[in-house]
């Protein structure tokens, strides 16, 4: 019995072990112990001091359905959606053409892609400020070749701000529309033209549907980010149109009040499982959200 | 493929995240400003992004043979948590605002600091000993100070302005840069209608919400970092703006003058202090008495140019300082103004709320 019992450690239990336990103790350390303690800090009080003690309150998250905080989130779901649908409409095409090149060009537009990206994004969101604020390059070459009189104010609005998120998020919706696209066999769109269908109706009835993983999985991809990216509509936005990511840095960072804080961090939390589970529900394969 | 564009992303989002976290401050121990040998020992500062020269933390090193680990922040919110959080010998040098020093008093985190061995504090003028905030500078001596002032584009702004009320015309709409900043926006709003920058009274703290928002339209953009940018490209033909950055402004662009409030301005002063578990205090008073010589603040000054408590420090610094009223702030603006103390849950709660309500 005992020895029955080593040899099935041994040939079960150790090798599970083996593979398993670095890895469980990765998202153990790194993922479930830090969700618990914000979670918990969630439900904790502040002393006379502002210091978080652990007091069980429910005030964290009554503070939640302040009106203020409502406009703001839902501010931060338009600028999310915007943000999306503009990455979509212009990646879309930009992953078609790459998917359809040769592979020597392919590679260079796919680099293209990717280069920014090793750029630290808060220089090349600065970078965005100079390039349209009321004195930089685009309204002084406008004024210069006389189109304009007085500078057009890009800069400090909503629109800056969806802007930036734009670009910095572009890349997460190509990388996956990309691989759903190069994967879309090409005998179908043969026997679509050869049964009479012209380019609109076969993109229509054949590529979008046979690629809307790619879709779902990048607008997830760029959705999610967007509601945290709270220095994009500081630097971009001039702080004129927070995201539910400035609520959360301002409770840690100025205001002092951790537990709200955390509060607001969950309810992040809680958008993007519910995203991510109509995702699922919509046939979405969650391979390639690269999770 | 699909594996590849999976590790790309994850890359990528990892690249982002570093981004944001590097801005978040480091170890001490491992961010040091020099590699000077540390024959002296060592100290970790926990000071102010912006407000320290290297030069004068290395001309410190070499004298002392001493080494600064020095770390950074921007905030005095994000000071408290770290001393909340780390061990409470992390640190043997932190560099707190008034207000924060009384916080940190009332609950013991602060050791009382031995004047035996801090001979340069006679340096320090008396009108600037002494503070409400920490009486008898028990705890605390004072680097650095100024005001939130105006600054007004005199070339673009025709109208005269002259305190804080004048900045809610709605002639100016879209042309403020404020700073980022509850208490002090709130304080403005507050001081413009006669009350205090510290009040709790309810009836008052709904009349500066309301007449805040008329407020709204006028900013063109909220920025506590580097306010002085939007004012020097034109931007933004006013600033509600820290004083040193407002000179700094002034230096770059002639047409920039600062305005001190009618009302009486937002006042701060920063001060050198010693947390209470610190084993190096002796290292730490060292670093103090260093901070607080004459020769030590006129190269700081060179660099950042606040409003200089060290009376010593005056009678060697030249015209462009003294005859700088952006720099060296008349003494009447600091009798006049008022320092933010710390408020009550409650009341804080209610600062708040004004303050998202604006900023949705």
């Amino acid at each position: 019995m005992e020895k029955h019992s080593r040899h099935q450690f041994r040939s079960n239990t150790l090798p599970a072990l083996g593979t398993v336990g670095p890895v469980g103790i990765v998202l153990l350390g790194l993922v479930a112990v830090p969700l618990i303690y914000v979670g918990v800090m969630s439900f904790c009080s502040l002393d006379q001091y502002g210091n978080y003690i652990y007091q069980f309150t429910f005030d964290n998250y009554k503070n939640l359905l302040n009106p203020s905080y409502i406009q703001i989130y839902v501010q931060s779901l338009l600028i999310a959606l915007a943000t999306t649908i503009i990455c979509i409409v212009l990646g879309y095409p930009f992953a078609y053409l790459i998917a359809r090149t040769e592979s020597k060009r392919k590679n260079l537009l796919y680099m293209l892609v990717i280069i920014p990206f090793w750029t630290n994004s808060l220089i090349r969101i600065y970078g965005w400020r100079t390039f349209l604020g009321d004195t930089g390059w685009l309204n002084s070459l406008l004024r210069g070749f006389g189109i304009i009189d007085a500078p057009i104010e890009f800069m400090y609005t909503r629109g800056a701000t969806i802007l930036g998120m734009v670009y910095c998020l572009f890349p997460f919706m190509i990388l996956p529309l990309y691989s759903a696209i190069e994967k879309l066999d090409k005998n179908l769109l043969e026997a679509s033209a050869d049964l009479g269908a012209k380019g609109r109706k076969t993109l229509l009835n054949i590529t979008i549907p046979l690629t809307k993983g790619g879709i779902f999985s990048g607008s997830i991809m760029v959705f999610i980010p967007c509601l945290g990216y709270f220095f994009v509509s500081d630097i971009l936005g001039g702080g004129n149109s927070d995201v539910i990511g400035n609520l959360i840095q301002r409770q840690f960072q100025k205001a002092n009040n951790w537990p709200l804080g955390a509060a607001i961090s969950i309810i992040l939390i809680l958008i993007t499982l519910v995203l991510v589970k109509a995702y699922q529900k919509a046939g979405g394969d969650m391979d390639s959200l690269g999770v | 493929m699909k594996k590849l564009t999976a590790m790309i992303m994850a890359m990528a989002m990892t690249l982002s995240l570093f981004a944001l976290l590097t801005g978040c401050g480091s170890d001490p121990s491992t961010e040091g400003t020099s590699g000077t040998a540390a024959q002296g020992g060592s100290i970790n500062a926990y000071i102010w992004t912006e407000y320290v020269p290297e030069s004068v933390i290395k001309a410190f090193e070499t004298e002392t043979g001493i080494k600064v680990n020095a770390s950074f922040y921007s905030s005095n919110e994000e000071l408290y948590a770290k001393l909340q959080s780390e061990s409470s010998d992390a640190y043997d040098i932190i560099l707190p605002s008034d207000y924060m020093i009384e916080k940190l008093v009332s609950q013991d985190m602060l050791a009382a600091l031995d004047f035996s061995k801090l001979e340069n504090f006679k340096n320090i003028g008396e009108s600037y000993k002494n503070p409400e905030f920490d009486p008898g500078n028990v705890y605390s001596v004072p680097y650095l100070g100024g005001v939130a002032g105006i600054a007004v584009n005199t070339a673009k702004v025709t109208k005269e302005v002259k305190s804080y009320a004048d900045l809610f015309d709605p002639a100016f709409a879209n042309s403020i840069v404020a700073l980022d900043d509850s208490r002090a926006v709130i304080g403005l709003t507050a001081r413009s209608l006669g009350y205090s920058m510290n009040t709790a009274d309810a009836a008052e703290l709904d009349a500066i919400a309301a007449k805040l928002l008329t407020l709204k339209s006028n900013i063109k953009l909220y920025d506590s970092d580097s306010p002085k940018s939007a004012l020097i490209s034109g931007e933004c033909s006013l600033g509600f703006a820290w004083s040193a950055e407002i000179a700094l402004a002034m230096d770059e662009n002639a047409d920039i003058e600062i305005v001190f409030p009618t009302e009486g301005a937002y006042l701060f002063l920063d001060n050198w202090a010693i947390p209470k578990g610190s084993a190096k205090q002796d290292l730490a008073l060292q670093f103090i008495n260093y901070m607080l010589k004459a020769e030590t603040m006129v190269d700081v000054l060179a660099e950042f140019p606040y409003v200089n408590p060290n009376e010593a420090a005056l009678a060697l610094l030249d015209e462009s300082y003294t005859g700088n009223h952006a720099k060296n702030i008349p003494a009447e603006v600091f009798a006049k103004g008022e320092y933010i103390k710390n408020l009550d849950t409650a009341t804080q709660a209610k600062y708040e709320e004004i303050w998202t309500n604006l900023k949705k």
